[in-house]
């Protein structure tokens, strides 16, 4: 036998090698999910936060724009609404109004507000006037319309403008008062509302004016109407601009583009603050006391098991044992203090497990030298035990704080509120966190709210992120040095 | 006086060993039929013994003999661990260290102890020797202090110009110096080595050998080896444990020379250990 065939691996052994690349390929897979998941992080926050700004412009400019349809008999799709148009804003100072239809932002027709805000988002230019299309609502452009029944069709209508504006696009048109509409675009025009949006469809179809057929004094007639206006608007994408009124301002719960997270923040971070302030203490006291102190008794094993149990509760036990202990027999009710108790208690037993580990990596000798050189075992504790375990005691209450801080469920069971109009001021106040806001702005029908929770969910990661790094740098100021 | 102190001081300790030790003052270190037992196993034997003042006493023996754990009894270090229990007397200037009332912090203050591994707080070099200042009240200037135990543990003309230093920065055999030098700050009568050269490299066992002898002239000094020649070397007298009993206590001389007990014998020429 040759010494290589002498070193190689017998047979039976050579599934040591299958192992570890085993162990490789988990490595591996492990490493590429870790990948994966920062890739599509990175890419949706880009995505919702480029969305953030594009509804910010679109706010600046004075319109709350929402998702509209028109379900009609011959004609379904959605358009863009304008919700709201803000007093004294360059929006109505080019006369868009309340119910007014956007059209167009910059040439391109926008079919919902999606659209609308990806059209706003792929402006050329921002900082110069856009020139935007849009349907005067149904008053402005209809005036009062009367519903005339169909002989041939039971429960179908068809709309007579009973008094038309002057200054309406239609009657600049040639139409009149008194005047029935057939049809547009050879689309039947049925019911009131229904006929207006199938008006606002068909002129966003083409850039010119719509093919109307009106019946006038019994004679059909056709039409060529333009019912489209036109202005020139500033819609500017100011990301920075964005961000900070998305995390100063109050939450609006009709208008995502009006919302902000800033109660929601606050609250969180109050919370948290009273979360650290009531469990770090009690966990270092605890964890102490179960390792320096404490003998190996029947009582302390017992308890032992016990904490290591209560770590691993779901969270909305404790929201129950919040209710039931710190808001009604504490009488604490609805606060931030209560809610900072009751996350306090969640992240206790966690708290006390992680600063017990800690404690435990203190060598026995620094103990030893310490009692050697006639300290008391308070001294021992306070002078060389403690320094030595404080950077993994914080390093446990990192990870602690920032379960606390992603938790929405024991604050819900609690009475947190679902929408704050107010920023809390005191600790008594009741308040909402950045997890609660998330899932209330994420149940939201309108359009829009999904993209601010998305948003509101990387401003909590970098709360979490800044929270955490403040924390890093702390202990790596008490990490002793040599 | 408890009563197995009294019995201690009646009893003939073996041969006079120190001679010079006034019947009026007690003994400084002393130990009466001492046993200690780690849960059920016991550890020590009725072990009695009077350590002479101001020498170096060593402690002999093979592995598991007891010695270490005679040697950390004296300043009740063995409280620390769980489930230990004692029987007799430990009596530090005629008073029963396990005795009632006494706290074992005052007996650890004035029995100093250095061990096997050095074992310097992880902080600078001046924090090592102010530390127990600081714990034991005492105030003032720490200048001096520090380096009145630096140049006794002969340590100061190598740091004295980094003492903000860290302690673990230094050498093995510096940092068992640093930590002679902790223990010689407060001030202690005894001071109890366990192996304290058996981590450290031929040079720097020989410096705290040479310092062992220094430090006679001011301190009770018991130290514990493995290591007989060292035993030789450093101590005036030497105890020999077998099996958690003392077989054997006189001048270190003598007992090499002319060891009583064939197991003494045995052990000292190599035949087990």
């Amino acid at each position: 036998m040759t010494a290589a065939a002498e070193l190689r691996a017998p047979a039976r052994l050579r599934h040591r090698h299958r192992k570890s690349s085993l162990f490789a390929v988990l490595a591996a897979s492990s490493l590429g999910l870790g990948v994966l998941v920062v890739v599509l992080l990175v890419f949706s926050t880009l995505r919702s936060s480029g969305e953030l700004v594009s509804m910010r412009a679109t706010a600046t400019a004075g319109l709350s724009l929402s998702q509209r349809a028109v379900a009609g008999d011959s004609v379904q799709a959605p358009y863009v609404g304008i919700a709201q148009v803000i007093e004294g804003s360059s929006a109505m100072a080019v006369g868009i109004a309340d119910g007014d239809a956007l059209l167009t932002i910059g040439g391109t027709p926008v079919e919902d507000v999606h659209g609308a805000w990806r059209a706003v988002g792929s402006l050329p230019n921002d900082q110069e006037l856009t020139r935007v299309g849009w349907v005067p609502h149904l008053e402005a452009l209809l005036g009062e319309v009367e519903l005339e029944p169909i002989a041939d069709a039971p429960g179908k209508f068809r709309p007579r403008l009973a008094w038309l504006p002057d200054d309406s696009l239609l009657a600049a048109a040639g139409i009149r008062s008194g005047d029935v509409l057939l049809a547009v675009n050879d689309w039947p025009l049925l019911g009131s509302q229904q006929s207006w949006q199938t008006l606002v469809v068909a002129a966003r179809q083409g850039a010119g004016p719509v093919q109307l057929r009106v019946v006038r004094d019994g004679v059909e007639q056709a039409v060529s109407a333009e019912i489209r206006r036109t202005g020139e608007l500033t819609l500017q994408r100011d990301f920075l601009a964005a961000i900070w009124h998305f995390v100063t301002a109050l939450d609006e719960p009709r208008y995502p583009e009006h919302a902000g997270l800033s109660s929601a923040i606050l609250g969180s971070l109050l919370v948290v603050l009273v979360t650290m302030l009531f469990a770090f203490p009690l966990a270092i006291g605890a964890s102490v006391y179960l390792e320096e102190y404490a003998k190996r008794t029947r009582l302390t094993s017992v308890l032992q098991v016990l904490i290591a149990n209560l770590a691993g509760i779901p969270s909305v036990v404790y929201g129950i044992i919040g209710l039931e202990v710190v808001c009604r027999t504490m009488d604490l009710g609805r606060s931030i203090l209560a809610g900072g108790i009751t996350l306090g208690l969640l992240i206790l037993p966690v708290m006390i497990l992680g600063c017990r580990e800690a404690l435990r990596t203190v060598p026995p000798w620094v103990r030893h030298a310490a009692f050697a050189v006639g300290a008391t075992p308070s001294q021992v504790v306070r002078h060389q035990v403690l320094p030595y375990a404080l950077p993994g005691m914080l390093t446990s209450m990192i990870l602690a704080v920032s379960r606390a801080i992603g938790e929405a469920a024991p604050l819900i069971l609690l009475g947190a509120f679902l929408y704050v109009n107010y920023r809390p001021q005191g600790l008594m106040d009741s308040f909402t966190v950045v997890p609660i806001q998330i899932f209330s702005w994420a149940t939201y029908p309108q359009a829009g709210f999904e993209t601010i929770a998305s948003v509101a969910i990387v401003v909590l990661m970098v709360i979490l992120l800044l929270l955490n790094g403040a924390a890093i740098v702390l202990r790596n100021r008490f990490q002793l040095r040599w | 006086m408890s009563l197995p102190a009294q019995r201690a001081q009646r009893m003939p300790i073996h041969e006079p060993v120190a001679p010079a030790v006034a019947v009026a003052a007690p003994p400084v270190l002393a130990t009466a039929d001492f046993s200690l037992w780690y849960g059920t196993h016991q550890a020590l034997h009725d072990v009695t013994l009077e350590v002479p003042e101001k020498s170096v006493t060593a402690v002999i023996g093979p592995s598991g003999c007891g010695k270490s754990t005679w040697l950390r009894s004296l300043n009740r270090m063995n409280d620390l661990l769980a489930n230990v229990r004692t029987g007799g007397a430990v009596l530090y200037r005629g008073t029963d260290v396990y005795g009632h009332g006494v706290d074992p912090v005052e007996v650890r203050r004035r029995i100093g102890m250095v061990f096997q591994k050095p074992n310097p707080f992880p902080k600078s070099i001046r924090e090592n020797l102010t530390f127990p200042l600081r714990i034991n009240g005492v105030r003032g200037r720490y200048d001096e202090i520090v380096e009145q135990a630096l140049r006794r543990a002969a340590l100061w003309d190598e740091v004295k110009d980094r003492l903000g230093r860290g302690a673990l920065e230094l050498s093995g055999g510096q940092q068992q110096r640093l930590c002679i030098a902790r223990a010689l700050v407060t001030e202690p009568e005894v001071l109890l080595m366990d192996e304290p050269c058996s981590a450290l490299d031929p040079g720097s066992t020989a410096r705290v050998e040479d310092l062992i002898q220094e430090l006679a002239q001011r301190y009770t000094v018991v130290i514990v080896t493995h290591n007989m020649q060292q035993a030789a070397r450093v101590s005036q007298h030497t105890a020999f444990f077998y099996l958690g009993r003392l077989e054997e206590f006189g001048r270190t001389r003598e007992l090499f020379a002319k060891p009583q007990k064939k197991r003494t014998e045995d052990y000292i020429t190599g035949r087990f250990g």
